[in-house]
């Protein structure tokens, strides 16, 4: 018999469904409607759309909430500090608290206790003009309050600039300063750092105290080494008292990148395209973290399925 | 697009014969096909909300449905002859014709020797005429995969008939 015979011989007899079949499967009923059905193919897609609308909702709220004016614009004219008064200054100190008030006031040093206060700020201002303006005034009014400029940076590369300065206030009016250089615009970042200096100090002045009893009843070479290690630790408690009595003062200013004349509606795109740009990173981020292990579990899963594919042909193939 | 329960009638009454045929040729017995069947359909009206027609048609994918009933009822069969110590599969013993009622016993006697996936491909492709995409959706292979198994079925059937003839 040739395959066509075989073919056309199966075709002519095919079984047929029993009328006793017809009608169990006539009398099949329909399952109860269900309330929720997971349907994991619209889910991922819906999914994917109520976490892009909240992505951009929360972009745009934030947006609003944040175009507020700026701290710069803000300028209020306080009155003169003691400092200010003694040194004849007319440059104005402005309102700590009020121009500061995203941040809260500069943490104050403790009275009576050597501290060593360390302050980062990143001040963000409106242009050129103002960087250069901001930058002149930072080192004007450090001198002024009795500190001293370690050293600064100044750079104007193309439309944004920026200036770094380090500078060493005298510790009494390190707040005034926090909060004179705070006014130059928008304070974007801000950074104290406090260590008590005070044990230190107390210490080395009872080591001194016990050498110099000590020296007075030794001689000869006993007497050199004492003097020498004397001298180390005076030096030491003369540097940690230098550290207590002057605030180290790190101020970067940069310029805007946004025109300072961008209305409303302009900085709540620019802040709503901010957020967007950091709910971005994190999504990439948590691709990145998480995407050797999707591609695991992709494969695991793909792997299964074929091994369940070759099994359901072995167990045909058996039978 | 969704499907309703009186699509699903409609279907069920037009492709119960092609179903039925199905589970027969891969069982090699007719009770237990017919048992299959009416399992089929069961799941199947359950899940007819998830029938999506642009993905094939209602056929083809009542097929599938049937293959899958017919692998869990296989699984079945095969832990429960593993538990009774019984290791090989026994092809069941009819007096009855099993694959159809015209057929020569010798094309019955070589279909019923043939391994279940011979005659899974023989029913989709030969008996119900099934397209080479749409047979080896239901069976979960290429088309051109499926080519080559009804091309080796056919040829099993065919030594199998001669064999036969030659006893």
């Amino acid at each position: 018999m040739s395959q066509l015979e075989l073919v056309q011989e199966l075709r002519a007899n095919r079984p047929v469904a029993s009328e006793a079949l017809r009608e169990r499967v006539r009398a099949l009923a329909p399952p109860p409607p269900r309330r929720f059905e997971l349907n994991f193919r619209r889910l991922v897609p819906a999914g994917a759309g109520v976490a892009l609308a909240g992505a951009l909702a929360v972009a745009v709220v934030l947006g609003v909430l944040h175009s507020g004016p700026k701290t710069s614009q803000v300028q209020v004219q306080a009155p003169p500090t003691e400092t200010q008064r003694a040194l004849g200054q007319k440059t104005p100190i402005p309102n700590a608290l009020r121009l500061s008030k995203d941040w809260g006031p500069a943490l104050a040093p403790a009275l009576g206790r050597l501290q060593q206060y360390d302050a980062f700020m990143r001040v963000r201002v409106d242009d050129m003009d103002e960087l250069s303006r901001s930058t002149q005034d930072a080192l004007r009014f450090t001198r002024h309050l009795g500190g001293y400029v370690v050293w600064a940076r100044y750079g104007e590369p193309g439309k944004q600039g920026d200036s770094e300065l380090a500078l060493r206030v005298p510790i009494a009016h390190v707040q005034d300063a926090i909060a004179h250089f705070s006014a130059y615009g928008s304070l974007v970042r801000q950074r104290i750092v406090l260590k008590d200096l005070q044990n230190k100090v107390d210490n080395l002045a009872a080591r001194i105290r016990r050498l110099e009893a000590a020296l007075g009843k030794a001689q000869g070479q006993r007497a050199l080494e004492l003097r020498a290690r004397l001298a180390t630790l005076r030096a030491q408690r003369a540097n940690a008292v230098r550290r207590g009595q002057f605030a180290r003062i790190a101020l970067t200013m940069v310029t805007d990148t946004q025109p300072a004349t961008a209305g409303r509606f302009g900085r709540t795109l620019d802040e709503a395209g901010s957020v967007l740009a950091r709910e971005l990173e994190i999504v990439l981020y948590a691709l990145i973290v998480s995407g050797p292990l999707l591609l695991l579990g992709g494969m695991a899963i793909l792997g299964a399925r074929a091994q369940r594919r070759r099994a359901d042909q072995r167990l045909l193939e058996r039978i | 697009m969704k499907s309703s329960a009186h699509d699903f009638s409609e279907a069920a009454e037009r492709h119960l014969d092609d179903v039925h045929a199905f589970l027969v040729y891969l069982t090699g017995d007719r009770n237990v096909a017919e048992d299959l069947t009416s399992e089929t359909f069961a799941r199947a009206l359950e899940r007819w909300r998830r029938y999506d027609p642009r993905r094939g048609s209602a056929r083809t994918w009542l097929c599938q449905v049937a293959r899958s009933t017919a692998l869990d009822y296989f699984r079945a069969e095969e832990r429960r002859r593993r538990r009774e110590g019984r290791y090989a599969l026994q092809v069941p013993e009819t007096q009855e014709a099993a694959f159809g009622e015209g057929l020569s016993p010798e094309l019955e006697a070589a279909l019923s020797r043939l391994s279940a996936a011979d005659r899974a491909v023989i029913a989709l492709r030969v008996v119900l005429d099934l397209d080479g995409e749409s047979a080896g959706r239901v069976l979960g292979i290429s088309t051109t995969a499926c080519s080559t198994r009804l091309s080796r079925a056919l040829k099993n059937l065919e030594r199998e008939v001669g064999s036969g003839v030659a006893a």
